[in-house]
């Protein structure tokens, strides 16, 4: 016999930041393609969210099923709290991957559209537009049609586009590809300060480098299905030390050591070793100074990449 | 509703802003009056040089067919013609210039060849004695003799045979006039109970500017509608607006936007044509009558805005299933055969009006903007069968948008193939919700 009292406490909410995007149970199938199956994730407000995943793997799908471009076959897209409808367009910013402006059109005359259709009335879509081109060294630039613009400036206005009006969830598909590193670094502390303020962010690339410095929150999607999904820090932590980075002169036979060593990289520079399960780092540290000189050993936690690489592989399997 | 004004004064703005809209504004019209002035004036140019020598061994027979000819010149039979159009003629000694020579001997006849070959003049007319009581006689010319030309001749020939022969006879020369004045048929049509101006020309010439609009309208402003869509396919832009508005607000806006620059264009050039083309029109004789009732520039209206935007629907809808302008310019041809069609349908409109066959065809909506239109010109047809066919219109149009507007949004998946008619059933399926 159960306490009415203590039914009540286990029914009682747990304390947690509201979601943003909650998925559950997403599927999405084109003909006999399934591009999403039976995806569940979770995005709280605020931070910055990691979308990871090899090509193929489904990541656009997932978008655009969170924006509303497509519809999931089965299963349910909620967003601030509510099921997804149009009416929620509006708090939507989107940069896709493929990037597209009307190429006749003048900056300033484009964005004042893009922000029109979010809802902004022209006199506050050109206050907005003005202030980022700003900040985004565009101004000399606004009144040049987009197909005058280089490449990389492109970028910036269609960046600039999508979080114009000021919208609480921003979706960024790739947003660094085809930016030159200073234009980079503009662009990460620009979302690093919508973060800040509050606004939600799902980052989605495959490049880890990435993920791993501005993510809080990652999800790892292989073959439409959620491999690994939670905080950076914990996925790290569930991996484990495994890692030995040595940098050394001499006979490389000990990396051929079955018992300790399950796979290495060589960068040239140095090599990147995994070790086998349950190995101790400190056998291998003997077993390569018998063999070469070192001029560098370090055991250090995996990175994202060499995460991605074995969960993808394994889920592959 | 805001979203679909957005994009409708984007197409706007940014097209009407371009040298190519005003280029094509301000030349086709200037082309338009070159090409209809320069037949013309090509063929005046023509007439002033003609010179006849009418050869007969009477001379009063060739004085009396001289003077026939030079009363009635070619041209100037039209059956719609009256008397006070004759008088705007100019007078046909200004065409025509006709001798008469009574040496109806072979030797003359080589010294006309030499004059035709050096141009001294353009033909003559055999009236030999012989050649007259056989029933044929024979025109030289350095050019064979038009239809017009050929009825003129062998008309005063015959008219002054008949005088003659009838003068032989004893009658007097008015009654032989009295005999010899043509009847001629009057063509009155019947419009809403009344006697209506306008003649068969002006009806022809309704239906003609109707069809020329459509086709001109259809042929820039559809191709630019295709062309449009595809831009924001392959700019991939299309993923952002629809991140942004509804498909079909997006598609919407696109047509009626297109559309609006069509029209913009239309009226500048029936504004041109009423500063500069109306009055030369309007002396012309056969268009002095011309007279459009209000009715059919209602029908006008209605029709060719419906028209318009049901073709201009249709070139989005390519747009929307292909990739690239050369795969919809292989596709687009299959939006003229309506057009053409209903061409072809005209005559059966001109000959039975309410037979079957046209009033079914003229209530099928790809038809129904020409043919239905062609039938208020002609015939006014019950008012059950214009309401319906603009019901139809409109039906068809509003089910081939959201159609459009699928296609198009499904679009955003598929990259790089056409789309084959499976695969688009298969996009259907996907875009339901």
């Amino acid at each position: 016999m159960q306490s009415p009292v203590i039914t009540s406490l286990e029914v009682a909410p747990k304390p947690e930041i509201p979601a943003t995007v909650e998925l559950s149970h997403i599927q999405k199938s084109y003909g006999d393609f399934v591009a999403v199956s039976d995806l569940s994730l979770r995005i709280r407000a605020g931070g910055i969210y990691g979308l990871l995943g090899p090509n193929g793997a489904g990541k656009t799908s997932t978008i655009r099923m969170i924006i509303g471009i497509i519809m999931p076959d089965s299963g349910q897209v909620s967003v601030f709290g509510e099921p997804l409808s149009p009416a929620h367009r509006d708090q939507f910013g989107y940069l896709p991957e493929e990037r597209g402006l009307y190429r006749k059109m003048k900056v300033l005359d484009q964005l004042v559209l893009l922000g029109g259709l979010k809802g902004l009335t022209t006199a506050e879509a050109t206050k907005k537009a003005q202030h980022w081109c700003e900040r985004f060294e565009l101004s000399a630039w606004m009144g040049k049609k987009i197909e005058e613009l280089s490449k990389g400036m492109q970028q910036k206005v269609q960046f600039i586009g999508a979080i114009l009006h000021d919208p609480k969830l921003i979706i960024m598909d790739e947003p660094f590809a085809g930016l030159d590193p200073a234009n980079a670094v503009g662009l990460k502390d620009v979302l690093l300060e919508l973060a800040k303020s509050g606004k939600t962010i799902l980052l989605s690339t495959h490049r880890m480098d990435q993920v791993e410095r501005l993510c809080q929150s990652i999800c790892l999607i292989n073959h439409g299905r959620a491999v690994l999904e939670g905080d950076l820090t914990e996925v790290k932590a569930r991996y484990g030390r495994t890692n030995v980075q040595i940098k050394y002169e001499g006979d490389a036979a000990f990396l051929q050591e079955k018992g300790l060593v399950r796979s290495f990289n060589d960068y040239g520079n140095y090599v990147e070793v995994r070790l086998v399960p349950g190995a101790d780092a400190q056998d291998l540290l003997r077993l390569a100074s018998s063999h070469a000189r070192l001029n560098k050993f370090e055991v250090m936690e995996p990175s994202l990449e060499e995460i991605f690489i074995d969960v993808v592989g394994k889920s592959n399997a | 509703m805001r979203n679909t004004w957005l994009i409708i004064r984007r197409e706007y703005v940014e097209r009407v802003r371009t040298r190519s809209f005003l280029v094509l504004t301000l030349l086709l019209p200037a082309i338009m009056t070159a090409l209809m002035a320069l037949p013309a004036k090509l063929a005046s140019m023509g007439e002033k040089a003609q010179h006849l020598v009418i050869v007969a061994s009477n001379q009063q027979f060739a004085e009396a067919v001289r003077h026939e000819l030079l009363a009635a010149p070619p041209g100037d039979e039209d059956e719609d013609a009256d008397s006070s159009e004759k008088a705007a003629t100019p007078k046909p000694g200004d065409q025509y210039i006709i001798d008469v020579d009574t040496n109806a001997t072979e030797s003359e006849r080589t010294v006309l060849l030499d004059k035709i070959n050096s141009l001294a003049i353009d033909g003559y007319l055999w009236l030999s004695n012989d050649a007259i009581s056989s029933g044929k006689v024979s025109w030289y010319g350095r050019e064979a003799a038009g239809f017009r030309e050929k009825t003129w001749l062998s008309d005063a020939v015959h008219r002054v045979t008949l005088q003659q022969q009838f003068s032989e006879k004893g009658l007097p020369p008015a009654q032989v006039e009295q005999i010899l004045t043509p009847v001629k048929v009057e063509t009155i049509r019947i419009e809403h109970g009344r006697e209506a101006k306008g003649s068969g020309t002006a009806r022809i010439l309704e239906i003609v500017v109707m069809v020329m609009l459509i086709y001109m309208a259809v042929l820039f402003y559809g191709i630019s509608v295709m062309r449009s869509v595809l831009e924001e396919k392959n700019s991939r832009i299309m993923e952002v607006l629809l991140s942004s508005a509804s498909s079909t607000e997006l598609m919407a806006g696109k047509l009626l936007g297109v559309g609006a620059v069509g029209l913009t264009q239309i009226l500048a050039w029936i504004i041109m044509a009423g500063l500069f083309a109306l009055p030369t029109l309007a002396a012309q004789p056969n268009l002095s009558d011309l007279q459009v009732s209000p009715w059919v520039l209602v029908a006008f209206a209605i029709f060719f805005l419906l028209g318009y935007l049901l073709y201009s629907t249709m070139y989005a809808t390519i747009g929307a299933i292909t990739t690239t302008e050369q795969e919809g310019q292989q596709v687009q041809f299959l939006i003229v055969i309506p057009l053409v069609l209903s061409v072809f349908m005209l005559t059966p409109v001109f000959r039975a009006p309410d037979s079957a066959a046209v009033v079914w065809m003229s209530l099928i909506p790809f038809f129904a903007p020409i043919l239905m239109y062609a039938r208020i010109v002609v015939q006014t047809p019950p008012l059950w069968q214009i309401v319906l066919s603009i019901l139809v219109l409109i039906a068809t149009e509003a089910g081939l948008l959201i159609f459009c507007a699928r296609i198009y949004r499904i679009g955003v998946l598929i990259y790089g193939k056409r789309a084959t008619l499976p695969e688009i059933l298969k996009w259907l399926k996907y875009a339901k919700a």
